[in-house]
């Protein structure tokens, strides 16, 4: 995917203006999302939970090396053949490979955001072979040509109306169809797909190297089908997913649907081995293809690797007060929200997204939301110190910065500044920044007297 | 020099001098209650509709289930007292799947289903039946996992029906698996 991150500002600004029912739309979703994540945190003993994630990540992610050669051989174990992948262009020629190989016209996609890095759909499309996404919200957003607005529900920014007038012209459907006869209808499209396709693509949650075991959580059916009935399954798996040992997913299972959607477990969760054994249904072969794309960078990174420890669970961005005004698109790539703006610097590069660290108001909400502790506020201000120091940063805010700097090293002009400030009316319309704070607040009354001032008359009041 | 070991090589040099993070050992999890009732009623809460039956009472609510269908399509382990009398259907065409659950787990409202038992029958008919043994119901998926001596080449764990709330945030069930799950925990 080409990231365009660097247009934040503009394209958040822009999408405010031009589709405001997004905010509507994507504020419902995620403060639905968050409030059933709340609950289920509540349920558990949850800092134990969450602190044990992180030491298990811990360790994977600093023991990756030997994971990684260990996932490999048992895979290999069992059935399934291993690819290592650098660039999206690996990707690429094992995809066509195997589409020539297997004479491949559909696939079936479940939902992955690393597919969606690698660029798979775009390069099956060009080789002819027709892409289904079969996850409901992605497919309503491949018929419309959007990328993803939200790890975990893509389609959130979308209203009823939207996606009924969407069928209205794509299936015929009237214009007040319910949402379970529009489901119907993309079921039948999506089923004919699933029993006709010759080849399904998946990601993946979790990779365990102990037993080479593949792990997919979903609530539709649609993972469990894509990996099940076309006779080829690739999955493309990220190296930072691996998992030490299958015990761990009984913590990461339950822990990762907790935060993503407050559910206990996710409704389907497939746990892959190989392929269909002597006398079984099921993919004929399967294929694991380990992920770089960036990872390796980060992991070298000596503050930004703890962000390899994220989940893609979605809980902060759902607990995020900025990206609840405009989901995921204007952040520009496959990644938004908070957990986006610590990892498109390091999977992109600083140059390419240096606004998205500014995307945040450092509330903290989204530590607070993670499963697995990532410092998120602290690498925000990590990569809004890199950007200064790259002379990234936003023009504004050096030409404010130098302002504010010679006004508060010089007493004089301080206190010149200060009076002229007091002296000034606050006419509300004209500051259009303050309209919001005082909407639900009284108007901001300025004291006739320095704070300097008051103190040293009340220090002379004591003595008195 | 190929991706994988560049990618390995990487890996290495990332990690030299960065400290060793240790391993937890798993929590122990003392479950004492019976996990029947909490099976049942989480599967409840998970939308599925559960029941505690003996073999015979299993085998009436299925000959109920199939009555004016077409047929049934059956899971490989499905024991053939529970295949009597009914039409064997191809997972394609049949309007219920009944299969033979592997094991459950209470916490959770769980069955997991081996690949070995098949799995177009699993996914296919809108209406799915899972039988489970009650001795092969654990309180909690760590037990469960612990207990777990061999990996089928899929195992699919079902918490309920299948779901989804991407149109307009509205739940709607059976988007592409079983709109209906219906347990039998058999004693
Ligand atoms: S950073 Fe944490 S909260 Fe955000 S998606 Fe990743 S795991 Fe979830």
């Amino acid at each position: 995917m080409r990231a365009k991150a660097k247009l934040y500002p503009k394209e958040a600004a822009r999408l405010l203006r031009e589709k405001p029912g997004v905010r509507e739309a994507v504020t419902g979703a995620t403060l639905h999302f968050d409030r059933n994540r709340l609950k289920a945190y509540a349920e558990v003993p949850i800092a134990e939970w969450r602190e044990r994630a992180k030491a298990v990540k811990d360790h994977a992610l600093s023991h990756l090396d030997q994971y990684l050669e260990l996932a490999e051989k048992r895979l290999k174990e069992n059935g399934v053949q291993v690819h290592y992948a650098e660039e999206p262009e690996d990707a690429h020629r094992l995809l066509r490979e195997i589409v020539e190989r297997r004479g491949v016209k559909r696939a079936v996609k479940a939902k992955s955001m690393l597919t969606e890095e690698l660029g798979v759909n775009p390069l099956l499309a060009s080789l002819g072979v027709e892409v289904y996404e079969t996850d409901l919200g992605e497919y309503l957003i491949q018929l419309l040509g959007e990328p993803p607005s939200h790890i975990v529900g893509p389609a959130i920014h979308l209203s009823l109306k939207e996606i009924q007038t969407l069928f209205h012209e794509r299936f015929g459907t009237p214009l007040d169809a319910s949402p379970e006869a529009l489901a119907q209808v993309a079921r039948k499209v999506l089923r004919e797909a699933f029993l006709t396709a010759e080849l399904g693509i998946s990601g993946a949650n979790f990779l365990v190297a102990e037993t080479g075991t593949l792990a997919l959580m979903e609530n539709e059916g649609n993972i469990r089908l894509s990996t099940s009935l076309p006779k080829v399954h690739v999955a493309f798996v990220g190296i930072e997913k691996l998992l030490p040992r299958f015990q761990d997913l009984a913590l990461f299972l339950p822990l990762t649907a907790r935060a993503a959607t407050g559910q206990r477990l996710s409704t389907f969760v497939s746990l892959i081995q190989g392929p269909a054994r002597k006398g079984e249904e099921g993919p004929e072969e399967v294929h694991v293809v380990l992920v770089d794309h960036g990872r390796t960078a980060l992991l070298a990174d000596p503050e930004a690797w703890e962000t390899l420890r994220c989940l893609r669970c979605g809980a902060c961005l759902n607990a995020c007060p900025v990206y609840r005004q405009t989901g995921g698109h204007p952040y520009g790539y496959v990644y938004s929200g908070p957990i986006g703006a610590v990892l498109d610097p390091g999977l992109l590069s600083l140059e390419e997204a240096y606004p998205l660290p500014y995307a945040s108001t450092l509330c903290g909400a989204c530590l607070e939301a993670c499963p697995v502790k990532i410092p998120i506020p602290k690498l925000l201000l990590t990569w809004r110190h890199r950007a200064v120091a790259e002379g990234l940063s936003p023009a504004w805010e050096r030409a404010m910065l130098a302002a504010y700097r010679r006004v508060m090293e010089s007493p004089a002009l301080y206190r010149l500044f200060s009076k002229a400030l007091r002296g000034l009316p606050l006419p509300q319309d004209l500051l259009p920044l303050l309209r919001a704070w005082t909407e639900g607040r009284g108007p901001l009354k300025p004291s006739p007297k320095p704070f300097h001032q008051l103190w040293r008359e009340m220090e002379e009041g004591h003595g008195r | 020099m190929d991706a994988r070991t560049r990618i390995l090589n990487r890996v290495r040099r990332a990690l030299e001098g960065r400290p060793k993070a240790l391993l937890p050992e798993h929590p122990h999890s003392p479950f004492p209650e019976d996990p029947i009732p909490l099976l049942l009623a989480r599967l409840a809460e998970n939308g599925a509709e559960p029941h505690l039956l003996s073999p015979e009472g299993a085998q009436a609510l299925l000959r109920e289930l199939a009555q004016g269908l077409p047929g049934v399509a059956f899971g490989q382990g499905v024991p053939t007292p529970f295949r009597e009398g009914l039409n064997p259907l191809p997972p394609e065409e049949a309007p219920l799947g009944v299969s033979w659950a592997l094991f459950a787990v209470a916490e959770t409202g769980t069955l997991a289903l081996s690949s070995a038992d098949g799995r177009r029958a699993q996914l296919l008919p809108p209406t799915h039946l899972v039988l489970v043994e009650r001795e092969r119901v654990y309180p909690t998926l760590l037990q469960a996992f612990q207990d777990l001596k061999e990996l089928p080449s899929a195992l699919g764990l079902h918490s309920g029906p299948s779901k989804s709330a991407d149109i307009g945030q509205v739940m709607v069930k059976g988007v592409h698996g079983p709109g209906r799950l219906i347990v039998a925990v058999l004693t």
